[in-house]
């Protein structure tokens, strides 16, 4: 296997977002992406000056506007500075991070900002995705990302009942944690005695997935300043978070392979093995204080969950069912409220380990989880089948 | 707290703070006291200095002043304030005193506080209210050819049942419900007044359970159409956002390539075409290139199926508009992941299921195409897949 190792280490030190709301229409693209910065520049104690690169990403077919890094120039910051700009689909937002972690890790830049972000209500998601896909072909069948196949397979290993119950009770969960953290866009208040009520009356989309399993479509954007050891050691106006290590995976399977009758290794598991078989992790589970999870509904969540954590069988249904994942749980799982909370969705990857850094920093808010959180789990995820996860730390001690 | 003119004589003292411009009093110098008599009325005396208003009440005595207003009842000084009682009317029938110069109060005045109006009074807004005015809002020429009947069910304090009609460019409201509804809503009245005003979102409402929605979602998602937005009429004026809006519509054309042009060549003589990996042999359809497990390139060609069975399947009520064409699918439709005869197990091929063979569709049913009279070469060729029992 590769080493990842780095020329020198690499640190979160500054931390921006926007509130995240259905209808930004008070503020237009560029003012929206300016605020982002503004506040990460703040949050680091910093001027434009301080910032060596810009690195710059969202799903342009989304709003429709191609190279939006020219547009936004002046408001993002890169103007007369050096200026990458990424795009890796729904997982843009994460792979913006390790960018800009190999960017500096690497020794060419000293200091980076990365900037992700998405007005979904200007353009059409739907239409975004459905171009996605291959248009020879697959285009004429696809629209959107709205599938119950996984609801499908889960059913068919554990049963209707146990698994729309835990699919509903993982959705409640996450309202639970999006309600104490008042940038989230859905914070439906919903509660524990609806779930009955709610597997039954909230809409079908496709198959057992319903409207209220499924994520949102948001406008925000978030941004982070990334600096190297050396600029941490002569003192940070936060703590830093370093960013130990990160890892992508996108093999070469496609739709096609996933529902043939032989399945292969989910990427999520593929790139959680290599991550923890390269940092020495036998145990996620105890080993992760928090786990922010790139979750687009809420049957996802828990199939993936599955995955990441490297769980057998039903483990995660128990998990589950223990509460486990809630905020006093043995690892909790999205304070932030998650992907179904808030999806701008090229700032979606990057607000996960936005939101976990914040929970190293034991500056969530609302959100935070009470114990101390030493090490974080951070995931993105786009389509094609493509995953990225990134580790974090408290201390630099590994 | 005696009312005239739809107001006291206390809220025109209590608003004076907020009336003040500091701008417009440099270099004045002034304690004016006022007295009012009759019921509401009382005792105030107002010091400007230093481009800055006190306002105090006063019991007894006024002491010093630049100058006094004396006015003998309440509804005389509230009609002066608001010129609805002309001040030399009530100078010269004696309901209004001044001692001291009245020319300088008549200019000072004006020039240093902002006109006092009259509050606007909250009007309660009801969820009867806003329905029994819906006939205003109907916008008959967005609702053309239209014809629709809907009920809302609102429970909780002021709720009610309703029945709306919208036939031949009119619009109705009755209250009870009709049995022949094409679809009801069922909330609390409050929630219902919520997203009237603005203070609720309806998607969020809806998607929490706190909207119900029996019968057509599309026909009850499109009932905001055909009317006016409601206006609170508490609302504060706010600045109007302004948005542009922008259609974008791309002519595209594809090459094919010699591997998909194989493909389509393939659909022409209704052959379902995989290319094969000459390593580990696997089937790829749709065919590739390159086999993505191995890297090497695919060279020869094997027709699959017709004949397969689903490995899985979406089964679609949402009805998205096909972002492609702009047309609202007809609902329910199922795309489906089939295992064709002949292919190894990695490759799934996926397409439509007849429309009739829904209700029977099931992870593992064994299926067929249904071929175009006369294919072309294209996505059409197959018209769907159907089940074979």
């Amino acid at each position: 296997m590769k080493k990842h190792d780095k020329n020198r280490n690499v640190a979160i030190i500054g931390i921006g977002q926007t509130t995240l709301s259905s209808h930004k229409e008070d503020q237009n693209q560029v003012e929206m992406v300016n605020e982002a910065v503004k506040n990460a520049l703040a949050d680091a104690n910093m001027t434009l000056d301080d910032i060596d690169c810009i690195v710059h990403g969202n799903m342009e077919l989304f709003e429709m506007q191609f190279q939006p890094d020219m547009w936004h120039a002046l408001d993002c910051g890169s103007y007369g500075k050096e200026e990458f700009r990424i795009t890796t689909g729904g997982t843009v937002g994460a792979t913006l991070v390790c960018a800009s972690d190999s960017l500096v890790a690497s020794g060419q830049y000293d200091t980076v900002l990365c900037l992700g972000f998405e007005k979904l209500q200007e353009g059409n998601t739907t239409g975004g995705i459905t171009n996605m896909a291959d248009p020879l072909w697959f285009r004429n069948l696809q629209t959107g990302a709205l599938t119950s196949s996984t609801a499908n397979e889960m059913i068919k290993e554990f049963g209707k009942e146990r698994v729309l119950r835990a699919a509903m009770k993982y959705r409640i969960m996450i309202d639970k944690h999006a309600m104490l953290n008042e940038r989230a866009h859905r914070r439906l208040g919903l509660e524990y005695d609806q779930l009955e009520n709610l597997m039954e009356t909230s809409p079908q989309l496709v198959g057992d997935l319903r409207l209220i399993h499924m994520c949102s479509q948001s406008d925000g954007a978030c941004a982070m300043v990334l600096t190297n050891e050396d600029r941490v050691k002569k003192g940070t106006a936060k703590p830093p978070v370093w960013i130990r290590d990160h890892e992508t995976s996108h093999r070469g399977e496609n739709m096609s392979n996933l529902y043939g009758a032989q399945k292969p290794k989910s990427t999520h598991r593929d790139c959680a093995e290599k991550l923890f078989m390269r940092n020495g992790i036998t145990n996620p589970l105890e080993y992760f204080d928090v786990f922010e999870m790139y979750d687009p509904s809420a049957f996802w969540g828990l199939d993936w969950l599955r995955e990441f954590l490297l769980l057998k069988d039903d483990e995660v249904l128990k998990l589950m069912e223990a509460n486990e994942f809630d905020l006093d749980g043995k690892l909790p799982v999205n304070p932030s409220g998650g992907v179904i909370a808030s999806n701008p969705i090229g700032a979606t990857a990057m607000l996960r380990p936005a939101e976990a850094a914040l929970q190293i920093r034991g500056d969530a808010g609302g959100h935070q989880i009470k114990k101390e959180v030493r090490h974080a789990l951070a995931s993105g995820f786009g389509g094609t089948l493509w995953t990225v996860m990134l580790m974090l730390e408290k201390e630099l001690n590994w | 707290m005696a009312e005239f003119f739809g107001t006291t004589v206390a809220d025109i003292f209590n608003t004076m703070p907020k009336r003040f411009k500091p701008e417009a009093s440099k270099g004045v110098d002034v304690v004016i006291g006022y007295d009012c008599g009759g019921e509401g009325g009382g005792k105030w005396k107002l010091t400007v200095k230093d481009q800055a208003a006190r306002i105090e009440t006063v019991e007894g005595d006024l002491g010093p002043c630049t100058a006094t207003i004396i006015a003998s009842d309440a509804e005389t000084f509230i009609g002066v304030t608001l010129q609805k009682i002309g001040a030399i009317d009530a100078l010269s029938q004696g309901k209004m005193k001044v001692i001291g110069d009245t020319r300088m109060l008549m200019t000072l005045l004006p020039q240093i506080f902002v006109q006092y109006t009259v509050p606007a009074k909250k009007t309660e807004v009801t969820a009867r209210g806003i329905l029994s005015a819906i006939g205003e809002r109907f916008r008959p020429d967005k609702a053309a050819g239209v014809t629709l009947k809907y009920g809302y069910d609102l429970t909780g304090e002021g709720g009610g049942q309703f029945t709306i009609t919208i036939a031949n460019g009119t619009c109705t409201l009755k209250e009870g419900l009709d049995a022949d509804l094409a679809v009801k809503m069922t909330m609390e009245a409050a929630t219902y007044v919520g997203m009237m005003t603005g203070t609720i979102d309806g998607a969020a409402a809806f998607t929490s359970g706190k909207v119900r929605i029996d019968g057509d979602m599309m026909a009850a998602a499109a009932t905001g159409k055909y009317f006016d937005k409601y206006v609170d009429p508490n609302a504060e004026e706010a600045e109007e956002l302004l948005s542009l809006k922008k259609i974008t519509s791309i002519n595209q054309r594809f090459a094919t390539g010699p591997v998909m042009g194989k493909w389509f060549a393939g659909l022409r003589e209704k052959k379902l075409l995989a290319s094969v990996c000459p390593v580990c042999r696997r089937t790829l359809i749709l065919p590739q290139e390159i086999c993505q497990f191995c890297h090497v390139r695919t060279k020869e060609y094997v027709e699959l199926g017709p004949e397969g069975y689903v490995t899985n399947f979406d089964l679609v009520y949402f009805a998205s508009p096909d972002p492609l064409s702009g047309e609202v699918r007809d609902t329910p439709y199922a795309c489906a992941w089939i295992m064709l005869e002949g292919a190894t197990p990695e490759d799934a091929f996926a397409f439509e299921i007849k429309k009739e063979d829904l209700p029977k569709l099931k992870i593992g049913s064994r299926v067929r195409p249904t071929w175009a009279e006369k294919p072309t070469g294209s996505f059409r060729d197959i018209l769907y897949f159907e089940i074979i029992d």
